[in-house]
């Protein structure tokens, strides 16, 4: 069951649930980018940088959906 | 007693605050202009800060009449006032990448920006924005050099002296480690660690030569003086660089026998340089130079191969050029400091070239930078409440600019500085401002937090983390007379940053991809693409002139091929530092170096080949010649198509038996010459052409032995970057 979206509240302030997703997805997409240079997988990739866009679009969605409810 | 950091900071303090003061107690509107103003103006000397200020100034005044005249002829046409206004940002972009002014394009370029942006729908708002920016420029300007002049101030008069001691300094002990090179005595390790601290000292006096010419009298008075001191210390360096580039083909040869005063020679022009550095300590001169000739043994020279012939030319020429350069040398500082002048031959100075040479890097800054003002201009027009709003397009065009002029600089090093300052400054809006009632707090607030800045980020390789905590000081804080308090503003900001980032990591790869190893082979591509033109041109029919293009494509080529070492050595460091890329950086700056050499090689047999040559040799030795250039050509061609597949073992193998070949074919024709036929003048230049293109071949050579050790397909692999 997915979790209902509902802002996130620090300190009074409100903040939207895709910018948290955005903001896990753009960091899990990172370390994905960094762990696949690290072990020389990147290079079977054509175009990394389209790919790294794809990555923080997909972990987005999927945090946002299966995790904090965006 | 004060340290000069503190100095600083605290000049730098006082004048935000008077001008926030000033700006306040005037009512003008947005007195964060005037700390913009005083934040980047104040440098560590009065000279340079004068230079900024007015280069600063003079920008705002230009892009202030460009803005005018944009919103005059473009009011109701938005995409023709942008495709305009990208223009204007492209000549400011393009120009900013050379060497003089490039502050003055740059506040060209923003501060157009920013009128356009805050004019907003209504252009009679233009006219406001452009005089109040003009005014509170102005008076940030003003403020700040009074408070220089008048707090503490540091005049770069010293320090510009300091610096031609050390530049004349270490190119005198250079000379001195070159000497020992030749003679097989000296540790060639040292003389490239002396060679490195000759071009940083360079650097360091070039830079300081503009600043102490506006903040010191006696500078100013002799400031074409000391240009021309500037421009003979370049060419001196050069020609020390081009004579060890030979050393390799002479050591091998008994010089002191050949030429018969070499020692002696050198010895005087160490010791020309060695008054140098006593004038410019500000003592007499012990001896004036002895005018001496380079002789040489001709019995001794005519039993030498005529390739050992050539090169031995090539390094006499060397040395007579380095004779007259310190001959200049001395009489230039004897004249600055008051020595009286000798009358020595006056060096004929090789005229500047002013013919319009496009330099691709530059374009390729400014595509970057066009793509990321259209992209945040279209963010602003379709995505409904972006953060920032038109600040975000204002904030573009400063960020674009240098990361567009500055590749190596990456994106995420800004993400740091930025989000560190905007806390900093979002906490003070939120928690002190609002508790402060009048202007003593207020300036009290101001003082604390830029003094802790500048004094936290003084040193110059922290630049960008001060650069930022004053801006964002300065616009968060968005101080006024009519002062509210709104989170908004600091979410707005704290969210525009990133969007800000992400544009910028997205135009970093337009159009090219920003990865230091893929930049290095594109512009090793190039160099050798370049190489092989200019090869191609050399052949020889005198009688037919170049065309007009083909001047001018010359003239590209050689430009290339001179710049562009300098240009792979800024990215050699992010190579070597890269572990994935398995390559250390020593390897990629012997790369490198050999590619200047190779330059260097280059140059000097276009210059030979300017030289006349005796026709009977010309006849006799053109096919051969022919060959050779061909076969050097070729060997460029390859490289240009892939500058990795550098054959060392068959580079060596191909020249050694072309160099045969050549060798016993000018044996031939020089036997069969009469007697007379040939000149002393004739035969030098011959030799110097023979020697030129010999050192094309074994600079490509010595390329590729060099380029072998490095792991080429690692360097291919598709990675992030």
């Amino acid at each position: 069951m997915t979790p209902i979206p509902h802002e996130f509240a620090i300190g009074g302030v409100y903040m939207p649930p895709l910018l948290i997703a955005g903001l896990f997805g753009v960091i899990a997409a990172v370390v994905t980018a960094r762990l696949l240079d690290r072990y020389r997988l990147s290079k079977y990739l054509f175009y990394p940088p389209l790919v790294s866009l794809a990555m923080m679009i997909i972990y987005t969605v999927l945090i946002g959906t299966f995790i904090i409810g965006a | 007693m004060l340290s000069r950091k503190t100095k600083e900071a605290l000049k730098t303090a006082l004048a935000m605050t008077i001008a926030y003061g000033i700006a306040l107690s005037m009512d003008w509107d947005k007195p964060y202009w005037a700390g913009f103003a005083v934040a980047f103006v104040s440098l560590s000397t009065i000279g340079q800060s004068m230079n900024k200020a007015t280069l600063r100034m003079v920008g705002t005044l230009v892009a202030i009449v460009v803005a005018f005249t944009l919103i005059a002829l473009f009011a109701q046409e938005r995409w023709l006032f942008m495709l305009f206004l990208m223009l204007w940002l492209g000549i400011c972009t393009y120009m900013m990448g050379g060497a003089q002014h490039q502050y003055f394009w740059n506040v060209g370029a923003f501060v157009c920006v920013i009128i356009c942006m805050d004019a907003g729908p209504n252009s009679a708002n233009a006219f406001e924005i452009a005089t109040l920016r003009a005014q509170e420029t102005g008076l940030g300007i003003l403020v700040y050099s009074l408070v220089a002049i008048f707090l503490w101030p540091s005049s770069g008069g010293a320090d510009f002296n300091a610096a031609a001691v050390k530049l004349a300094a270490t190119q005198h002990q250079l000379l001195g480690a070159y000497r020992g090179l030749l003679s097989n005595k000296g540790d060639s390790a040292q003389a490239q660690e002396l060679g490195s601290s000759a071009a940083q000292a360079k650097a360091l006096f070039d830079q300081l030569l503009a600043a102490a010419s506006t903040d010191d009298y006696e500078v100013w008075e002799l400031r074409r003086q000391w240009r021309h001191y500037q421009h003979l210390a370049a060419n001196l360096a050069e020609t020390l660089e081009r004579w060890r580039e030979g050393f390799a083909e002479v050591q091998s040869l008994d010089l002191p026998h050949l030429l018969s005063n070499q020692e002696n020679y050198t010895a005087e022009l160490d010791a020309r340089l060695e008054q140098v550095d006593r004038m410019l300590a500000n003592q007499a001169p012990a001896r004036q130079p002895a005018i001496i000739e380079l002789a040489f043994d001709r019995a001794a020279v005519a039993s030498l191969s005529h390739f050992n012939k050539a090169a031995l030319a090539v390094s006499r020429d060397r040395l007579q050029q380095l004779e007259v350069l310190t001959g200049a040398l001395f009489d230039c500082v004897s004249d600055i400091k008051g020595f009286g002048r000798e009358t020595t031959p006056v060096v004929k100075l090789s005229p500047a070239v002013n013919r319009f040479v496009p330099d691709p890097e530059r374009i390729t800054s400014v595509v970057r930078l066009t793509a990321t003002m259209w992209l945040a201009w279209l963010a602003l027009i379709y995505i409904d409440a972006l953060p920032g709003g038109a600040g975000f397009v204002s904030m573009a065009c400063p960020l674009g600019m240098a990361l567009a002029t500055t590749p190596q600089l990456s994106v995420s090093r800004l993400f740091v500085p930025a989000t560190f300052s905007v806390l900093v400054a979002g906490l003070a809006y939120i928690f002190v401002m609002p508790e402060l009632s009048s202007f003593w707090g207020l300036g009290f607030l101001i003082f604390t937090l830029t003094f802790a800045i500048c004094y936290l980020f003084a040193a110059p390789q922290q630049g960008l983390g001060r650069a930022f905590g004053l801006a964002m000081f300065v616009s968060i804080a968005s101080i006024s007379n009519e002062q509210s308090y709104n989170f908004l503003t600091v979410a707005n900001t704290a969210l525009m940053l990133p969007l800000m980032f992400l544009l910028l990591a997205i135009t970093a790869h337009i159009p090219f991809s920003p990865r230091p190893e893929s930049t290095f082979l594109r512009l090793l591509g190039r160099f050798f693409k370049s190489s092989e033109y200019l090869v191609s041109t050399m052949r020889w029919d005198p009688s037919s002139k170049p065309s007009r293009l083909e001047r001018w494509r010359n003239l590209f080529h050689s430009h290339e091929v001179s710049t562009l070492p300098r240009k792979l050595q800024a990215w050699a460091p992010l190579i070597g530092n890269s572990a994935p890329l398995g390559t250390s950086l020593q390897q990629v700056q012997v790369v490198v170096s050999s590619l200047q050499t190779l330059t260097y090689r280059m140059q000097a047999l276009v210059e030979s080949r300017n030289n006349p040559q005796a026709g009977f040799l010309v006849q006799q030795l053109l096919e051969d010649i022919r060959a050779w250039r061909l076969g050097v050509e070729a060997s460029f061609q390859k490289l240009s198509a892939d500058p990795t597949t550098a054959e060392h073992e068959v580079f060596r193998t191909r020249l050694d038996e072309i160099t045969r070949h050549l060798e016993a074919r000018t044996q031939e024709v020089l036997d069969k010459a009469a007697d007379g036929q040939l000149s002393d003048q004739d035969a030098e230049n011959f030799y110097c052409l023979l020697g030129a293109y010999r050192g094309v071949s074994d600079a490509l050579v010595d390329y590729a032995g060099n380029a072998d050790v490095i792991d080429w397909p690692r360097w291919r692999e598709e990675r992030f970057a």
